[in-house]
């Protein structure tokens, strides 16, 4: 016998009572003042289980019975909610769960992981190519207008450098995309009185190299080593791809933390900062490999890559000195390259690859 | 008067909300609208007054659709966004359209689920009137304001005076401070005037079976809420004046970014917590429902602010697995603070015939952040 409470159809008044079912499957709700429903079990709609909240059963006529007896109902309707009740079974079991916890986490972990980048690639490569020039479309204008100056390089130096990128480069990635135009730009950038060696791909082909870049690079290999990694962001739809993987980003941690009021907006900035910064690492390191790959076919050593890096490094580590290495290490999470020794090494990997003479390393 | 009363427990709403996790990833999102009404049920159904209790009544399938169309259409939104921001003003200008018909749609749907004692709420405002409040006189106070921005570009360069007129100092000064006082109280009366529409809209138009809710508030007392609200924003500033300043004085990032982030954090909190406790017991007290139940909130703006900042602490170092134990404080908190009398008693209530309404427009509203709820 279960107690609980009668309510009429739709009425807010309520009876004390009590639920029996009998042999034949047929049931009967009885009032304190004798009154008594009664009917075939199968036309009963009962609510899910649900913690310990009141539980819900539903007459033929719209009378409602409730009761916080929820583990007679559960016997008393056994195999009825089968979904409902294995639900139920996770949701107080221990072990479901810490299998619970742990595959939350694993997973978690492996979405933002491998997931998010693994399909955003995919749908990167298969979007058409001209989406590439969409997403740029502006931005070297705007770049012009915000960060760069025109460059104070020779027109010598410059074609010099054209010259040797577009006859000899471009025509290393033509296996890769055919569609690329790739075209160089020469532009100075100065923050304060610092002038910052850099060069930056946008995904339309565009490729920017700045004065101090040009400056500090001893040879045409150092050049081409840079350039190399630049047209492999460009071959791997990067900028593409951080757009879709930021779509994913927001859209996940809305749903993840959906519910838990604007407290949570807090966190969500910081957390979609770290995991950008580790996706465009990942791109770093794949651009680097492009060009190693390349270097070697064209027979440049990859040393040149780790040099002109270090060289960089040392200049900028030199113009900022206020900067200790303290604070360095803190920022190190937000960094959106993987860290330089990390680099310089599979370079030097590389590079031992061509001295043996090969044109594929196997790292 | 009788209080609210909250009779769900961490750890057991801790078990339903990881199972709820688990499942939704195991089901690639699939299972979020289930997982919703288990949140929500176990809510509704653990929040008691006078031993009856709340009742959540939508089901999974009910909400899928809209679920799906409210995700698909906001990753079209934060794609569309991320590779053309010129977009974006766009975007928000179709939001702001179909925003009064989202939150129109939500409250219907979500009164008519939600069931208090076998009687279901309902929900009969007009769209017209949304629209009004929502769009209306958002619209017209965004283009008031301007006019006074207006104003304000081309007297202030004429009092600076030009050429051979020397500069009169006081009048320029004079001049800027009226029309900064009368851009922030401008702003500060637009909020609270559409507050106080949207709330009499909300609950005047709100039904516990036949019996109807009704409210009268005041511009005025809101205005008075932000006014003081607008003075507590100093409070994060100087915070962060002070975090500043450590960095002059030899402190080191991580000082200037911890201080920065949690002062500001709680700054925030505190004039969140004093805005929504005042303006909750301001509008419990001046509702009704037939007439004769009344209202009444006792939250305080400290405890509330402390409930929230402990909270928040207790997320952020537990990466989120203290969620439950945390919405388990805030709902036992609210509940014990919302006092109703129940000596009329509620047995004569009774539900009312209801078409029913589609959750389309409210899980397209829950995708974008919209919040209407029944809530307490």
């Amino acid at each position: 016998m279960i107690h609980g409470y009668w309510h009429p159809k739709g009425s807010a008044s309520r009876f004390s009572a009590t639920f029996e079912v009998n042999d034949l499957q047929r049931y009967s709700v009885t009032l304190e003042d004798g009154t008594t429903y009664r009917g075939d079990v199968s036309k009963l709609d009962i609510s899910e289980r649900l913690g310990n909240v009141a539980r819900k059963i539903t007459l033929e006529d719209g009378s409602l019975f409730t009761t916080l007896e929820n583990d007679k109902v559960d016997e008393l309707f056994k195999g009825r909610q089968k979904l409902n009740s294995f639900i139920h079974y996770l949701e107080t079991h221990y072990r479901a769960i810490f299998v619970a916890i742990i595959v939350t986490f694993a997973s978690g972990f492996a979405f933002f992981k491998w997931g998010i980048p693994w399909t955003s690639e995919k749908i990167a490569h298969a979007l058409p190519y001209e989406t590439n020039e969409l997403i740029a479309s502006g931005s070297m204008k705007f770049l012009d207008k915000a960060i760069f100056d025109e460059s104070n390089l020779t027109k010598e130096k410059q074609q010099e450098v054209s010259k040797h990128f577009y006859d000899k480069l471009a025509l290393l990635s033509l296996s890769d995309e055919k569609k690329i135009v790739y075209k160089l730009h020469f532009r100075s950038w100065k923050m304060g009185s610092t002038e910052i060696p850099n060069a930056l791909a946008l995904p339309s082909g565009d490729i920017v190299v700045t004065d101090k870049f040009i400056e500090l690079a001893k040879n045409q290999d150092e050049i081409d080593a840079v350039l190399l990694h630049e047209m492999g962001h460009i071959v791997h739809r990067h900028g593409l791809e951080m757009m879709i993987e930021g779509t994913f980003i927001t859209v996940a941690v809305m749903m993840i933390t959906g519910d838990t009021s604007g407290m949570s907006d807090f966190g969500v900035g910081l957390g979609t900062a770290l995991i950008s910064s580790s996706y465009s690492r990942g791109h770093e390191s794949e651009a680097d490999r492009y060009a190693f790959d390349k270097m070697l076919q064209a027979k440049i050593d990859p040393k040149s890559f780790s040099n002109i890096m270090q060289r960089m490094t040392e200049y900028m580590a030199t113009e900022n000195n206020s900067s200790t290495s303290k604070d360095n290490n803190f920022l190190d999470y937000f960094a959106s390259h993987p860290s330089t020794k990390e680099r310089i090494e599979i370079a030097n990997r590389y590079s031992e690859c061509f001295r043996q003479g090969l044109t594929v390393c196997g790292i | 008067m009788e209080a609210l009363h909250f009779s769900g427990k961490g750890s057991e709403y801790f078990k339903i909300w990881i199972v709820n996790v688990l499942l939704t990833i195991i089901t690639i999102g699939i299972y979020y609208p289930w997982a919703k009404v288990r949140n929500r049920r176990y809510f509704y159904a653990n929040t008691n007054l006078a031993n009856r209790n709340f009742e959540y009544h939508a089901t999974g399938k009910q909400l899928l659709l809209g679920f799906l169309i409210g995700v698909f259409l906001f990753s079209v939104y934060t794609f569309v966004t991320q590779i053309a921001p010129q977009f974006a003003g766009i975007f928000m200008i179709l939001f702001m359209l179909i925003l009064p018909w989202l939150i129109w749609r939500s409250l219907m749907f979500n009164m008519r689920v939600t069931s208090f004692s076998n009687v279901h709420f309902s929900f009969k405002g007009s769209l017209g009137r949304s629209y009004a409040i929502f769009l209306g006189y958002p619209l017209v106070g965004f283009l008031l304001l301007m006019v006074v921005g207006g104003l304000a570009s081309t007297l202030i360069p004429a009092l600076n005076g030009s050429g051979d007129v020397p500069t009169n100092k006081t009048a320029l000064a004079i001049g800027s401070i009226i029309f900064g006082l009368l851009i922030i109280f401008g702003y500060i009366f637009m909020i609270a005037l559409i507050r106080a529409k949207s709330k009499e809209y909300i609950i005047g138009n709100s039904y516990y079976g036949q019996g109807a809710f009704s409210t009268k508030l005041e511009t005025k007392e809101f205005i008075k809420i932000y006014a003081k609200a607008f003075g507590l924003i100093l409070i994060p500033l100087i915070i962060m004046a002070i975090g500043m300043s450590s960095l002059h004085y030899g402190g080191g990032a991580e000082i200037v970014f911890i201080v920065g982030y949690f002062g500001t954090l709680l700054g925030m909190l505190v004039i969140m917590a004093y805005v929504v406790s005042r303006e909750r017991a301001y509008i419990y007290k001046n509702t009704l429902l037939d007439n004769k139940v009344t209202f009444k909130s006792t939250l305080g703006a400290r405890e509330f602010a402390f409930v929230m900042f402990t909270n928040f602490l207790l997320v952020v170092f537990t990466i989120g697995l203290a969620t439950p134990w945390a919405k388990v404080r805030v709902a036992r908190l609210m509940l014990a603070n919302t006092l109703v009398d129940t000596s009329v008693g509620f047995d004569e209530y009774i539900t009312q015939q209801q078409s029913s309404v589609s959750a389309i427009g409210e899980q397209i509203g829950e995708a974008f952040d919209v919040d209407i709820d029944v809530g307490f």
